[in-house]
This record gives structure tokens, C-alpha cells and sequence, in this order.
């Protein structure tokens, strides 16, 4: 479903994950595409990489755009066709945010893909406010000093039917995630983290190793919410430090042994509140 | 009014562009041999078999290890496995027990009497072998599959030479020796037991009636100690004492037995000595850990009651008659010299002391009987020298085993009968030798994303109980069950061969690796050349070449 020729950087593991998603997806699907490395990818007038219809909208209103998809589909009689949403960071934790809450309130019939590489990644690597704790970009070059926002808890606080964080170095649980995703009705969102090769300061071969430490590392857990409720945490156990995660990329080269403790003591945090989450509902 | 509209909606697909020319490097599947290949005498495609094993295709598995060597059965128990000692696995947590999973299927083929494939047509040409040990058979074996006539001839009664004559039964039984031996034969050899080539005469004939001669004859003279008086007969060779407590005879010896030596063949003879109830002490110049014995040998002698005096030397022996012998010894520093055999020792003084015992048996090493051969072939420091075909000083004849090395390891010797046999070939086919490509270099553990090999502990050697094992010549160590048999096989990283895993297919961001007859192909009109697909590659098989 998805076509060589792409733009995507060598190793780009976004490019990866859209494949397996779409192959998941089937051709009865129709996208909307945020400006983003995702629709970079879709293709530049006139060639496309997607086998499936693609409408490249503006930041702000993507979730917009696919409420009206879905509703014009609707008066058609198709309400079989799958409407997704593809968009990065920016375009769902900033500059999309508003319409995509909206979107989550009326509870309108899609799955929103956000494709998190943790910056403004294809305009030169702007911070966003998926940007994690300390991480250096072009615009936080000493290292951002806030903290990266939690969407997918701000999803679930909207009691969304299906919210889950998902990984290319773990594509089985991916497909299993979209398949679960499609047989559901209402708003579903999967955030998929992207290590972005020059964002992050990554070799061209590194995408899947870093996206696999960031789950056994617990910075990036991968787990499900159902309807706000029912939390499920898909790999219950860490098995690396967090240094381990930090150490090989570019972008925290500059931490002190004392900052890489503190994002530690954060991510055990997260973590145990998560894993309690998990054991009770 | 018709005016054209600017289309806003796309109507070509990115295929166009073609992706290969931001590449710098393409991945290539390339197949590099495995480090357990290259360390093997007989260069088994280990990995290969491993994983039919793995496919629980065990008919297969034995195919594969029977085109390198016709007794994975003996090896599969005796082999000094140096492939272990160079398995990738090793590095994460403990190498493949391959020994036992080659003893697996070595069983299997014997206890369904799985027969060898139809040999090559017939060649005219008739092969001697002189020889009907490791080397001899082997090289009988490879040279029939080839299509040549073969007569072998030996000057025992049966054949097997050390095999039969020198490891005990507890290491290797007679039936696993006698089963394999016989598939041989059922390939149709002319044997000829019982037969010495002693003179220049007998060798002269055999050049002049063969197409061509293998020489492999062993190494059966004894090396002697010259603090030791041979002709007293509490003085026993090691290759004696084994040849008649082997063959069902038993030594004329008394209660308390020093056996001198390092090697297996003092293991052999002080466990032997243990199972007839005798008290057996070993000393040997090496300390314990350089002992060139292999360490389960020495480690199995010791549970079974062996006790082991190292680093030191005998200085000499006084018959005290009824009292028995006193050996009167010193501790050594044993410095091992480049050679395999080169040593020097510096005695300690103030270290002297003595033992008491009753019969002493010699284990310190055997040398190739070349006092015939070296009238005709050319021999240096005691061996016959070959060139790298293998072939004496003499066209036609080739030599191999213990007769050309030091290296006295019955796989070695194998891999020479298999090696002969190639070379015989070239010879008599006038083809050129071997190609003079480089060596390639094996698969690296960094070249293994060891993510997909999740830590698992290497398959335990059972052993009989050592109550039971000083009693009784009955095999010590156990077969391993099919289900460990399995998980072991399952734990090979299987270095350099494809598996495929799909892996590079499911991992590649640009759609460029194609499945293509069973295997793979790379895309270059695509493939960015981001090495994703070497990277997630769990068996090393795939590697980035720069393009021209």
C-alpha cells in the first residue's frame, strides 16, 4: 500500500511504520495528511507513494478535515471506509491540538496516527511540545527545559474508545494495535514514536535499535487505554537503564550525569503509575 | 468559456524516482562462512545442519554432515570440538553444545540405518589406501563417493585403528565404531586386513598396481622416557595397555599404577585402570589447565577417583621388590614451546619427593613408524613431508593423519582423508588445484543482532552416575533427549546462513527487498542504502558493500 520512490530519509522508520499500517489498513481506507515528514512522504504534486486517496490539509485542522471526510463518506453509504489522520508531533500536540480535541469530544469516527519523532523535525528540528525534558534541537540548543507532554493521558482524560503508543521495532504489536483500532467505532488515537535520524543525531542504521531501547528503557512504554479506563501495559518489564537510551543519541550529548538521573527518576515515575494503572483496571 | 483546471489531485506514483542514487553502499546477501566452520578439521557447514535440526529435518541434517565427515557418530563423542571454542554464541552467553547435537544425529542415522546416497558413475582408477584409521576411512569414503575403486589395506585384524585400538568403550562403544565402519564398507571397498606394507618392495608394488596410493599409517611407535627401564615388566606403553584392555584382555599389572603423561591417551589408560579397580595416579609435566588432554577428560578422571599430580617430572624409578617401586619426582616449570609436542622444563630445587607404586604406564606420545618409508619418501623431524596437495616426495602417493602432523586429534585426521581424497581427484583428473581466492572472513559476533537470540542456557552434558562409571566400561556420557536436542539446536545463531527470518524484508522502509525464489533480492532502483536491514539481520547474513 505503500509505494517505493518516497522521501522519507534512509532508515526512516516513519516510512516504515505507514507501511505496515496501511498494509494492515487495506485499500478501503481514506487519509488526511497534516503538513509533516507523513506527508512529505505521501508525495509532492503529481506523484503520490499512498494507493489509497490522501488529503493534504493545514496544521490546525486535520482532525477537522477528517470529521468532514467521514461525514461525506457517511452520506455516501460508506461508512465502511476507514478515515485516518496522519500527522506528526507538531501537527497533534501544538498546532492540531484544538481541532483534534474537538474531534475527540463528538467522538467522530477515525483513527488518528501520530507520528512522534519529539520535534519540528522536517523544517530543521524545532523544539515542539513533544520534545522531551532536555533535549537539545534548533531552538533549544542548551537542552528544552519543560517537560513533553502526555497525549496520550490527555486522550484518555477525554475517555477516547482506544488510545495506545505503539513501536517499529515492535511491528507485530503495531499490526495488532491497527487491527484492534479498525474493528473499533468512535475516536481511536496511536501515537507511534519515530526516532528521527538527523533530529536525534542517529546513524542511518540506528532507527529500530533506538525505537527498542526507548521501550525496554520504559521512556516510551508501550499500552492501551481503553475508554479511558482500562489500561493495559503491553511490555511489563524494563530491562536497560535509561542512560542506556540517552547515551547514543546526539541531542542529550550535553546531559550531565545528574540530568540523566533526574529524566530517570522521571520515567520511573511514569512508569509506576502506569504499571499500577495497569494491575488495577 | 473552456479553460483548463490545473489538476490539485495526484495522478503519478513515486515510483518514478528512483531512490538507489542517494545510496553510497548496497546491503548484499553474501553467505559468509561461520567461525565454527572455519575452526572445524573438516569444515562442516555446522550451521547449515544446525539448522535442519532446528526444522526437526533430521535426514537432512545427517546428509549435511556426511558430505565432510562419514562418522558424525564419533565424533559426535570424541571430537576435541575447537568449533565450540570459536562459536558466537560464546560471547553472549555459552557456545553451542554442537558436539552433542552432532552425536544426536550421528545416533538417529545409526538407529534408522540410514544408508549413503548413490555414489558418483564408476571411475576406472583404483585407489590404495594404506591405513585403515581415521584418515584411511575417511579418504575411503570420499574417494568411493567420488566413483573410484578403493583397497584398503590394515594390519590389524579389524579396522578402526586408534578408534578401536586406542579410545576405551566407555568413550566411544564398539557398536557406534562397528556401525559406522560397516556403512563405509557397504559402499563396496576391497579390505584387506591383516596386511602390513613393511618393505620397500610391498610399497614399490602397491605404486606400480594403483592409481594412485594414500598413505595414512598413524603414529604407533611409542616415544620413550629415559629414565625408564623398558624391559622391566613393570614398564607398560600406554598403546599396549590399551590395545589389550580394549580388545577384552586384561594387562598384567599391579594394584597401584603411576601413569606419566598429559594427553588423552593417559586419560584413557588412567580411567581404563580405574575401572579395574586399581588406585591410579597420573603426573605430567603440564600444570592441570595446560594439560593437552581435553579438560572433561581430566575433570571426568578426577571424579572418577584418578588422582593427578601435575607440573612434575619423574627422575627415576628403584625396584624396592616386594615393596614395590619408588618413583623419585620434582616439580617443574613447564614452558610450552611453539610446536605442538615443544616444551622445556626447569626443574625446582628443594621440591623432590617420591611415590610408590606398582606398574608404570607410559602415555607420553607416539611417532609415525617411517623406517621403511624413508627409504622412498622424503620425511622431516620424524614425519613425512607432504606439500599443500597433500602429495610425498613421490607423484601419486599422498600421506595424511598422524603420519604428516603433530596435531594428533582424530577430527584432524579425518579432515586429511577428506582432503586426500579431493587431491587425489585433482590429480588423477589433471584438474588445477584449489583457487587461490583470499580466505573470507568469518562471520563477527558484532555482525549478529543478538536482540533476537534471548539468553538461553547451553544443553548439560548428562553423565552416568561416577559410582556406576568405576565399574563398568559402559558409555559415561548420555545421549541428549529430542525435546534438549530442539532447544539446543534452536540457540545457534546460525552465523552467515540465512534463515529467513524476514527480517530485512519486513524491516525496509523503501520496499527494496524483494522475496525471490525462496530467498531474497535487493532493489537497487530503491534501497536508500540506510543498512536497516543488516542491522536487524539476526544471523550476519547480509553486509553493506561500497558500489563502484
Amino acid at each position: 500500500m505503500l509505494r517505493s520512490g518516497h522521501a522519507a530519509c534512509p532508515g526512516c522508520v516513519l516510512a516504515l511504520s505507514l507501511r505496515h499500517i496501511l498494509n494492515t489498513l487495506g485499500p478501503e481506507t481514506m487519509a488526511v495528511a497534516a503538513p509533516s515528514c507523513a506527508a512529505l512522504i505521501c508525495g509532492a504534486q503529481p506523484c503520490s507513494s499512498m494507493k489509497i486517496p490522501v488529503y493534504q490539509t493545514t496544521l490546525e485542522s486535520s482532525a477537522a478535515a477528517a470529521s468532514g471526510l467521514r461525514r461525506a463518506l457517511d452520506t455516501k453509504g460508506k461508512q465502511d471506509t476507514t478515515v485516518v489522520v496522519i500527522a506528526g508531533d507538531g501537527g497533534t500536540y501544538d498546532i492540531g491540538f484544538q481541532a483534534l480535541s474537538s474531534a475527540v469530544e463528538r467522538n467522530e469516527d477515525m483513527i488518528y496516527f501520530c507520528f512522534d519523532n519529539e520535534g519540528y523535525m522536517n523544517t530543521g528540528g524545532q523544539k515542539s511540545s513533544a520534545t522531551p525534558l532536555y533535549a537539545s534541537t534548533g531552538s533549544t540548543p542548551a537542552g528544552k527545559l519543560s517537560k513533553k507532554k502526555n497525549l496520550t493521558e490527555i486522550m484518555a482524560a477525554h475517555e477516547i474508545p482506544y488510545a495506545a503508543t505503539a513501536s517499529a521495532a515492535h511491528l507485530a504489536d503495531l499490526v495488532r494495535k491497527v487491527e484492534k483500532a479498525k474493528g473499533i467505532r468512535g475516536t481511536r488515537i496511536i501515537t507511534v514514536l519515530i526516532p528521527c535520524l538527523p533530529g536525534w543525531g542517529l546513524p542511518d542504521d540506528e532507527a529500530i535499535a533506538t525505537a527498542r531501547l526507548a521501550v525496554d528503557t520504559g521512556v516510551f512504554p508501550l499500552y492501551e487505554v481503553e475508554e479511558g479506563q482500562r489500561y493495559t501495559l503491553n511490555q511489563t518489564t524494563r530491562t536497560r537503564p535509561v542512560k542506556d537510551y540517552l547515551m547514543t543519541q546526539k541531542r542529550y550529548r550535553h546531559l550531565s550525569a545528574e540530568d540523566r538521573d533526574e529524566i530517570q527518576l522521571m520515567v520511573d515515575r511514569n512508569w509506576t503509575r502506569l504499571a499500577e494503572r495497569s494491575a488495577t483496571s | 468559456m473552456n479553460q483548463a483546471v490545473r489538476a490539485i489531485w495526484t495522478h503519478e506514483s513515486t515510483e518514478v524516482i528512483k531512490t538507489g542514487s542517494w545510496r553510497l553502499a548496497l546491503p548484499a546477501y553474501v553467505n559468509l562462512p561461520a567461525p565454527c566452520h572455519k575452526a572445524c578439521p573438516v569444515e562442516g557447514n555446522i550451521a547449515v545442519w544446525i539448522q535442519s535440526v532446528e526444522n526437526q529435518e533430521y535426514r537432512d541434517a545427517w546428509l549435511t554432515l556426511i558430505e565432510n565427515n562419514p562418522f558424525p557418530a564419533v565424533t559426535g563423542r570424541i571430537c576435541h570440538r575447537p568449533c565450540e571454542d570459536s562459536c558466537n554464541r560464546g560471547q553472549l552467553d555459552e557456545p553451542i553444545a554442537i558436539r552433542c547435537l552432532e552425536r544426536f544425529v550421528g545416533d538417529l542415522a545409526i538407529d534408522n540405518g540410514w544408508a549413503f546416497p548413490e555414489t558418483a558413475a564408476s571411475k576406472t582408477e583404483t585407489i590404495a589406501i594404506v591405513g585403515g584409521g581415521p584418515a584411511g576411512l575417511a579418504a575411503a569414503f570420499h574417494l568411493r563417493r567420488m566413483g573410484y575403486a578403493v583397497t584398503l589395506f590394515d594390519d590389524q585384524q579389524q579396522l578402526g585403528g586408534v578408534l578401536r585400538y586406542g579410545i576405551p568403550p566407555y568413550r566411544l562403544p564398539k557398536d557406534i565404531l562397528d556401525a559406522e565402519i560397516q556403512r563405509i564398507l557397504d559402499l563396496g571397498i576391497d579390505v584387506r586386513t591383516n596386511t602390513r606394507i613393511s618393505s620397500q618392495t610391498d610399497f614399490e608394488n602397491l605404486r606400480a598396481e594403483f592409481a594412485a596410493v594414500f598413505m595414512a599409517t598413524g603414529a604407533a611407535v611409542p616415544k620413550r622416557l629415559p629414565q625408564l627401564d623398558y624391559s622391566q615388566p613393570w614398564v607398560i606403553e600406554s598403546a599396549t595397555y590399551l590395545e589389550q584392555t580394549n580388545s577384552g584382555d586384561h594387562a598384567q599389572c599391579g594394584e597401584r599404577i603411576v601413569v606419566i603423561g598429559g594427553g588423552s591417551a593417559a586419560m584413557d589408560v588412567a580411567r581404563t585402570a580405574r575401572r579395574q579397580g586399581k588406585e591410579v595416579a597420573v603426573i605430567c609435566l603440564e600444570t592441570e589447565t595446560a594439560m593437552p588432554a581435553q579438560r572433561d577428560e581430566v575433570l571426568e578422571a578426577m571424579d572418577e577417583g584418578v588422582t593427578l599430580i601435575d607440573g612434575v617430572m619423574l627422575r627415576s624409578v628403584t625396584d624396592r621388590a616386594l615393596k614395590g617401586l619408588e618413583l623419585a619426582c620434582v616439580k617443574v616449570e613447564f614452558e610450552a614451546g611453539a610446536e605442538r609436542g615443544e616444551f622445556s622444563v626447569n626443574s625446582i630445587a628443594g621440591t623432590e619427593f617420591t611415590i610408590d607404586a606398582d606398574t608404570i604406564v607410559a602415555a607420553i606420545g607416539q611417532d609415525p613408524d617411517i623406517t621403511t618409508l624413508q627409504d622412498s619418501l622424503d620425511v622431516e623431524a620424524g614425519l613425512v613431508r607432504v606439500d599443500e596437495q597433500q602429495q610425498t616426495s613421490i607423484a601419486g602417493v599422498f600421506a595424511g593423519g598422524d603420519l604428516v602432523t603433530m596435531q594428533r586429534f582424530v577430527t584432524v585426521a579425518f579432515g586429511f582423508g577428506k582432503r586426500a581424497a579431493t587431491e587425489i581427484d585433482r590429480y588423477l583428473r589433471s584438474s588445477t588445484s584449489a583457487s587461490d581466492s583470499t580466505p573470507e572472513q568469518a562471520v563477527s559476533t558484532d555482525m549478529i543482532n543478538t536482540h533476537y537470540h534471548p539468553q538461553a542456557a547451553r544443553a548439560k552434558q548428562q553423565m552416568v552416575p561416577v559410582a556406576e562409571r568405576q565399574v563398568s566400561f559402559d558409555e559415561v556420557e548420555l545421549a541428549l533427549p529430542g525435546d534438549e536436542a530442539l532447544a539446543e539446536s534452536q540457540r545457534c545463531f546460525s552465523c552467515g546462513n540465512c534463515t529467513f527470518c524476514d527480517n530485512c524484508f519486513d524491516y525496509c522502509p523503501d520496499m527494496a527487498i524483494k522475496r525471490e525464489n525462496g530467498g531474497y533480492r535487493v532493489n537497487d532502483d530503491y534501497c536508500k542504502g540506510c543498512g536497516l536491514c543488516v542491522r536487524e539481520c539476526p544471523t550476519g547474513a547480509i553486509v553493506m558493500r561500497q558500489e563502484r
